[in-house]
C-alpha cells in the first residue's frame, strides 16, 4: 500500500467517503450475531434490522424517538425494552446500522435521526467537534465522569476492554500468557511454532484495528517490537471480531490479538478452552458513543433517551442483560467498569475522548501509520 | 439634610455621577482588557499547535507530507473542552488534509520567514479563534511554501476573560464602595460648620440681636458678617423706633395732659361763660391732638418697609395746583400769600397723589406756621422736581438735617408736632426722591426740594 493511493485530495469531503469506505469493515457494528452466523459478509442484512415499539397511548401525548444505533438487537433490547416500560408514551424505533452505513446515513440526512450509538469513536467525536450535537443538560450529565463525555454533547455509555483469547493448549505448552510482553516473548520465543496460528486485525482494512494500532504505538513505542513479532510468526490479519473468533473456535488460531471483549466475552462462553485475556500491564478500552444530532426531529425525548442511557436505571440493566460493561460509578459488581477496574487497575486504558482522535481521522495521518506498521510486520519476515 | 434641595444632595449627585461614569468606564476597559489578555495566553496555544504541526510537515513523493502528532490537536483543548479544527495548506491553496475547510487570512505577512497571524473567523456558524502560520519546507534544493491553519473554539478564552474581569469588578466595586464612603465622610466634614451655623443661630434668644460670634470657614464667615451687620441695622432700626415711641407718647401725653388740666379747671367753675372758653380751648387742643394722632399714623406708614403702595403717572403741574387750591383759603385767612410757579411743559412722573398732597400740605403749613409771608409752589423740568419757597426765617445750614428727625422742632411751637419735615422725608423716599432744603431766593428763607428720579416716567 503505497502513499500515493491517496493522491491530493481536493475536499474534504471526498478525503471523508473515502475514509468512510475504508472504514467499512468497522466490526463493532456486530454484523457477527449468533441468529446471522451464516451471513457474516452480508452487513446488508443488518442494515435492515430494526425495532419497533408502538406507543401504547393515542393522540397529542405520543411522542415519537428514532434511534440509530451500531449495537445488534440481541444486545440493544433489553435496553429499550426498559426505556419503553418507563416511557409508554413513546414511539420508539431502532435501526440498527453498520457504523459506516449510521454515518453515512446521518451525513446525507442529518435531521433523520434522534440519537446516535456507535463504536467508531473518531467519527462520533468530529461530528460532536463539528457541532453537530446538541448538549444535555441533565443532573445525570453533569454527573457523569469526565472522563467518559466531551462537553456535555457527546457521553461514552459502555466500557469494552480489547482483549487476547488465548487456547489452553498454548497455556499447558507454553505457560500463561497474561499482557502484551508475555506475548512479544511467546512469539519471540516459539516463532516457529505459531507460525500462522496467531491472529490479528489488519489495519488496513478494519477501523477498530487502525485505531487500536494507532492509540497502542502511541502508549508504547515496544509496540512496534510486537508488530515485528507478529509478522515473524506470520499472523493472520483479518477485518473482523467475528472472524477472529470463528477462526479460534474452529481451532485453526490459537492465539488472538486485540478482539473485542464483549463479544468474545458472549460467544466464547461454551468453549472453555479458549481463554480469555485482559492484558495486566495494558488493555485498551472502547466506548460507544452516544449523541443528540442538533437536528434531531424529536429532541425532547431523545434527551429523555440519553438521559436514560446514562442514568442508573439504563445503566443498570447495560451491566445485567448485555456484555457491554456500564460505566456508571455507583453501579458495582459483574458487568460494570468498577469491577474491571478493581481487576485491572491502572493497566486499563480506556481510548481517550479527546481531539486526539481527530488525528485517526487524518488521511496522511493513516497512510504513514500503515506505511510504518506494514515495514514493521515485513521486518523480520523470512522470504 | 436629605429633605428637598440639599447642598449635601448636591455634592453627593455631582461627585457621584463622574465617578459612577468613571467606574463604568474603568469596568468597560477592564473587560476588554481581560479579553485581550485572554487571547494572548491562548493564542500561545494556537502557535504552539501550528508549529508541532508545521514541524511534522515533509516533502515526500513529490508532495506535502504530514504525520499529525495527536498531541497537537490535544493541546489546543483545555479544560474547557474546545473544539478543534486544523488544515494543512499548499502553495497552490489546495488543502492537503486537515478536518476543516478553514478560511485563510488575506492579511500580507510582516516577513517572508515563518509568520503567524491570530484572528476570529466563523467557521460553519461556529465563532473560533484561528491561526494561520505561514511557512516552508527547507530541503537542499526545495523551497516549498505551505500554510498550516489551526482554530479552536472560543469556551476556554471566555472562561478565562470572564475570570479576569471577575477579578477585576471585584477590585472596582472595592474601590468604588471606598471612595463613596470616603465622599460621604468628606460631604459631611465639609458642612459640619453649617450645622455648627444652624445651631448657634437657633439656640439663640429670639430677643437678641447681638452678633454671631463663631469661628467659621471663609465663605461661611462671609455669610456669618452679612448676618451680623444686618443685625446691627435691625439693632440701630428697633432704637430708632424705641425713641420714636418715646416721642410719640410724650407727645401725646402733654396735651392730653392739658386737656385733663383744663376741663378740671372748668368745672370748678359755675359760670357757663367760662365753660365755653374752655370747650374752645379744648376743642383746639383736642383736634391738634387728633392731628398729631393722624401724622403720627402716616409716618408709622411710611416708615414700614413693607408698604408699598401702588404709584401712578402723575402730574406735576396738577399736584402743585390742586395744592395751591386746597390751601388758598387758609392761606389767605392767615395773610399768606400762596403762589404756583408751573413748568412750561407737563411734568409727569411714577408717584401716589394723596402722598405727595399731604407733604406740599404739610411744607405749606410749616411755612405758614414759622412766619413766611410769601409761599410759591415751584414745578421743575429737569429733573422733575417740586419746591416750595417761602421768605420766612429759614434754617441754618448746620441744622437742617435735625429738622428731618420726628419730634424735632426748631423752636418752642406749640402748634406744630415736629412730625411734618419727617413725614415729607419718608413721602421723598417712597418715591425714591431725595429732599434737599437750602436758602430761599436772594438767600432769605427756605426752600424745600423733592427731585425726583429720571425725567420723565
Amino acid at each position: 500500500m503505497s502513499p500515493r493511493r491517496h493522491s491530493l485530495t481536493p475536499s474534504l469531503r471526498r478525503a471523508g467517503r473515502r475514509l468512510l469506505a475504508w472504514l467499512l469493515a468497522f466490526p463493532l457494528a456486530l454484523p457477527f450475531t449468533f441468529s446471522l452466523t451464516l451471513s457474516l459478509a452480508i452487513p446488508a442484512v443488518h442494515a435492515a434490522e430494526s425495532l419497533r415499539y408502538p406507543t401504547t397511548f393515542d393522540g397529542d401525548a405520543a411522542a415519537a424517538l428514532v434511534i440509530h444505533g451500531a449495537l445488534d438487537l440481541p444486545q440493544v433490547r433489553p435496553l429499550l425494552d426498559a426505556f419503553h416500560r418507563d416511557h409508554p408514551d413513546v414511539a420508539l424505533h431502532y435501526r440498527n446500522l453498520t457504523t459506516l452505513a449510521l454515518h453515512e446515513r446521518f451525513l446525507k440526512a442529518p435531521a433523520e435521526a434522534d440519537v446516535l450509538i456507535s463504536s467508531a469513536m473518531p467519527w462520533q467525536y468530529r461530528l460532536a467537534n463539528d457541532g453537530q450535537a446538541q448538549p444535555l443538560d441533565t443532573p445525570a450529565a453533569r454527573r457523569w465522569p469526565a472522563w467518559a463525555r466531551w462537553r456535555s454533547e457527546l457521553f461514552a455509555v459502555t466500557f469494552e476492554p480489547i482483549v487476547m483469547v488465548v487456547n489452553e493448549a498454548i497455556i499447558e505448552r507454553f505457560g500463561e500468557v497474561r499482557s502484551h510482553a508475555d506475548l512479544l516473548a511467546l512469539l519471540e520465543r516459539q516463532s516457529e511454532s505459531l507460525r500462522g496460528r496467531v491472529v490479528t486485525y489488519d489495519p488496513a482494512i478494519s477501523g477498530a484495528g487502525y485505531t487500536y494500532a494507532i492509540e497502542e504505538s502511541r502508549l508504547s513505542p515496544r509496540y512496534w517490537e510486537l508488530v515485528a513479532a507478529l509478522g515473524e510468526a506470520e499472523a493472520a490479519l483479518v477485518g473482523t471480531t467475528g472472524e477472529m473468533l470463528e477462526g479460534l473456535i474452529e481451532g485453526r488460531y490459537l492465539v488472538g490479538y486485540n478482539l473485542l471483549g464483549s463479544y468474545a466475552r458472549e460467544r466464547l462462553a461454551n468453549h472453555p478452552r479458549l481463554k480469555i485475556v485482559v492484558p495486566e500491564d495494558y488493555a485498551l478500552v472502547t466506548q460507544r458513543l452516544a449523541l443528540v444530532p442538533r437536528l434531531a426531529p424529536h429532541p425532547e425525548t431523545a434527551r429523555r433517551f440519553l438521559d436514560y442511557l446514562i442514568g442508573e436505571r439504563g445503566q443498570e440493566v447495560l451491566a445485567r442483560e448485555t456484555p457491554l460493561g456500564a460505566i456508571h460509578p455507583s453501579l458495582e459488581g459483574p458487568g460494570t467498569a468498577a469491577s474491571l477496574r478493581r481487576q485491572r487497575g491502572d493497566a486499563l486504558r480506556p481510548i481517550t475522548l479527546g481531539p486526539g482522535l481527530l488525528a485517526t481521522l487524518d488521511d496522511l495521518k493513516r497512510e504513514a501509520l500503515l506505511t510504518r506498521w506494514r515495514r514493521e510486520f515485513m521486518r523480520r519476515r523470512r522470504h | 439634610m436629605t429633605r428637598g434641595d440639599s447642598l449635601s444632595r448636591r455634592l453627593l449627585v455631582w461627585l457621584l455621577l463622574p465617578l459612577l461614569v468613571l467606574g463604568s468606564l474603568m469596568l468597560l476597559q477592564a473587560w476588554f482588557e481581560a479579553r485581550r489578555t485572554a487571547d494572548r495566553a491562548f493564542d500561545r496555544l494556537l502557535e504552539a499547535a501550528s508549529l508541532a504541526i508545521a514541524e511534522q510537515v515533509q516533502w515526500q513523493d513529490d508532495r506535502l507530507w504530514l504525520d499529525l502528532p495527536p498531541a497537537a490537536l490535544e493541546m489546543l483543548a483545555t479544560d474547557a473542552e474546545e473544539r478543534v479544527f486544523y488544515s494543512l495548506i499548499d502553495r497552490r491553496g489546495r488543502m492537503i488534509t486537515g478536518n476543516a475547510e478553514l478560511p485563510g487570512d488575506q492579511r500580507e505577512a510582516v516577513s517572508d520567514d515563518d509568520t503567524l497571524l491570530y484572528r476570529d473567523v466563523t467557521w460553519q456558524g461556529l465563532s473560533v479563534r484561528q491561526g494561520v502560520r505561514r511557512t516552508r519546507l527547507e530541503d537542499w534544493q526545495l523551497r516549498e511554501p505551505f500554510e498550516v491553519r489551526v482554530a479552536h473554539s472560543r469556551e476556554g478564552r471566555d472562561a478565562l476573560a470572564a475570570e479576569l474581569w471577575r477579578a477585576n469588578l471585584a477590585m472596582i466595586l472595592a474601590m468604588a464602595a471606598l471612595a463613596i464612603v470616603a465622599l460621604l465622610l468628606a460631604i459631611r466634614t465639609a458642612l459640619a460648620p453649617l450645622t455648627r451655623l444652624r445651631r448657634a443661630i437657633r439656640s439663640r434668644d429670639p430677643r437678641t440681636l447681638a452678633p454671631l460670634e463663631l469661628r467659621l470657614p471663609r465663605e461661611l464667615a462671609e455669610l456669618r458678617d452679612t448676618v451680623n451687620e444686618l443685625l446691627a441695622r435691625m439693632r440701630r432700626v428697633r432704637a430708632n423706633q424705641e425713641r420714636f415711641i418715646g416721642d410719640a407718647s410724650h407727645q401725646l401725653r402733654t396735651p392730653l395732659a392739658g386737656l385733663s388740666a383744663r376741663a378740671e379747671l372748668a368745672l370748678r367753675q359755675d359760670d357757663p361763660a367760662r365753660w365755653r372758653e374752655a370747650l374752645v380751648a379744648m376743642q383746639a387742643t383736642s383736634s391738634r391732638t387728633a392731628r398729631l394722632a393722624m401724622q403720627l399714623l402716616s409716618l408709622t406708614r411710611l416708615a414700614n418697609p413693607e408698604y408699598r403702595p401702588e404709584r401712578a403717572p402723575l402730574s406735576l403741574n396738577a399736584i402743585a395746583r390742586e395744592a395751591v387750591r386746597e390751601h388758598w383759603t387758609a392761606c389767605h385767612r392767615a395773610g399768606v400769600d400762596l403762589g404756583v410757579a408751573t413748568a412750561a411743559a407737563d411734568v409727569e412722573i411714577l408717584g401716589i397723589d394723596w402722598q405727595l398732597a399731604e407733604a406740599l400740605g404739610n411744607l405749606i403749613d410749616n411755612a405758614r406756621r414759622y412766619g413766611a409771608r410769601h409761599v410759591t409752589i415751584r414745578v421743575g423740568e429737569q429733573p422733575p422736581s417740586l419746591s416750595i419757597e417761602d421768605d420766612g426765617p429759614g434754617i441754618p445750614a448746620a441744622r437742617r438735617t435735625l429738622m428731618l428727625r420726628p419730634f424735632h422742632r426748631d423752636r418752642d411751637d406749640l402748634e406744630g408736632s415736629g412730625l411734618g419735615l419727617a413725614i415729607v422725608d419718608g413721602i421723598a423716599r417712597t418715591h425714591g426722591a431725595r429732599l434737599a432744603m437750602s436758602a430761599g431766593p436772594g438767600g432769605v428763607g427756605l426752600r424745600v426740594t423733592l427731585r425726583f428720579p429720571g425725567d420723565s416716567p
